[in-house]
């Protein structure tokens, strides 16, 4: 589901290099400028040293710059080059990292606020970061102890943060509101293979309730097939299989709509043992 | 044609009849009480194991707690006299035959009203056509 419309970003913008340069140069120019004209005044004053001034001059100010400077772009291009984010059914899941990589996927359901955050260096360049709270743990954690919560969904270098936002809301309100693992699923034919395998897993897991059920013996009565019948209530045929054979857990909606084809009680169809 | 249908929750009643809070019934079925407060709210489809949980708890047959209506029926018979006298002035129709789709069955559906009118109606009741109606 890695949607890139033309205003979906999906990544960082490049300008955000450009902003976290600016921002780490003017701290470097302050921390090395103030050593720099430290060096100068004791250069005036012991003048005959000079040959030692310089090289204290290139050792202790410009290599150490340039060493960070070169890393900090080394880090920042991993960093942009890594960073994507994408809206899945039920979470957003932002990957990141430039040695540990890192991927976060927060539900929608635990999603609390968006904050768009403009900041002096962002405006230079007009990129916005979204930060995405959740009720989680961690960071309430990290909050009581540092005072500092680091939002659980961070992206930086947003060019249009309204698109993200709004994005997630509409992902909020579609799907928020199903508790994640309890929606009915009806398998397309292609995910068969994984229905057949996780229809075994779940039968496994639900041994405590099987539901039985009659399914086959009034479908027969009727003289109608499996086939008939999946496409009377709108399923593959290999659901109704499964169904039959109690591999398969039907949600209430299919349950009426078998019962309703079969035209016979839900409590005919099915038994709790 | 067929009325499309949704699942009806009559769970909230049949609880509250037997005195529980949202809460304690999700207690005895072992769901979360917001599982309860969707299944109330009538637009999340619970699987049938739950509702069967439901059931046996509230000693409800499954029929009665949840139920399937008719789309526009339901719309319809949760007008308010002003509302639906609005729309049947807004549509220059009769009430009575207005109302009367509420009870219609579905064969005599397009005996009664034509798809023109049927298509004006959704639209009044604030939904598409595909929404309320489909095809054999």
């Amino acid at each position: 589901m890695n949607e890139k419309t033309e205003d979906f970003e999906g990544k960082i913008n490049k300008k955000y290099k450009s902003k976290v340069l600016l921002k780490t140069n003017l701290g470097l120019l302050a921390l090395f400028g103030s050593i720099f004209v430290f060096y100068l005044v004791f250069l005036f004053l012991e003048s005959q040293l000079m040959l030692l001034w310089i090289i204290l001059i290139i050792t202790t100010v410009i290599i150490p710059y340039t060493i960070i400077n070169i890393a900090t772009n080394w880090y920042l291009n991993r960093y942009i080059d890594y960073f994507s984010y994408h809206f899945e059914k039920d979470k957003i899941v932002i990957t990141h990292g430039v040695l540990t990589k890192i991927k976060a996927t927060i539900p929608y359901s635990r999603i609390q606020n968006i904050n768009i955050v403009n900041g002096v260096f962002d405006r230079m360049y007009d990129i916005y970061t979204v930060k995405v709270e959740t009720a989680g743990s961690s960071a309430a954690a990290q909050a009581a102890q540092s005072g500092v919560a680091r939002p659980e969904g961070y992206i930086p270098g947003l060019k249009n943060p309204e698109i993200v936002e709004k994005k997630i809301n509409e992902m909020i309100t579609e799907y928020a509101g199903i508790p994640s693992g309890l929606e009915d699923k009806v398998f397309k034919p292609e995910e068969l293979a994984f229905d057949n395998f996780i229809s075994y897993i779940l039968s496994k897991m639900r041994e405590g309730d099987l539901l039985k059920t009659s399914i086959s013996e009034l479908r027969n009565e009727k003289g109608i097939t499996i086939a008939e019948l999946a496409e009377k209530v709108g399923v593959p045929a290999q659901t109704i299989q499964f169904l039959e054979e109690g591999r398969y857990s039907p949600s209430l909606l299919l349950a009426y709509k078998i019962a309703e084809a079969l035209s016979c009680k839900i409590e005919d169809l099915f038994e709790i043992s | 044609m067929k009325f499309k249908k949704k699942i009806k929750s009559g769970v909230k009643d049949i609880r509250n009849e037997k005195n529980l809070t949202q809460k304690e019934l999700a207690d005895l079925v072992g769901v979360s009480r917001q599982t309860i407060h969707y299944i109330e709210k009538g637009d999340y489809n619970p699987s049938l194991i739950l509702a069967f949980k439901i059931a046996d708890v509230l000693k409800t047959p499954v029929n009665s707690l949840f139920y399937r209506e008719s789309i526009i029926k339901d719309e319809i018979n949760s007008l308010s006299i002003g509302e639906s006298k609005q729309i049947t002035d807004k549509l220059s129709m009769d009430r009575d035959r207005f109302e009367s789709l509420s009870e219609i069955r579905e064969e005599d559906l397009l005996n009664k009203f034509s798809r023109k009118e049927l298509q004006k109606i959704a639209k009044e009741l604030e939904y598409s056509f595909d929404e309320l109606f489909e095809a054999d």
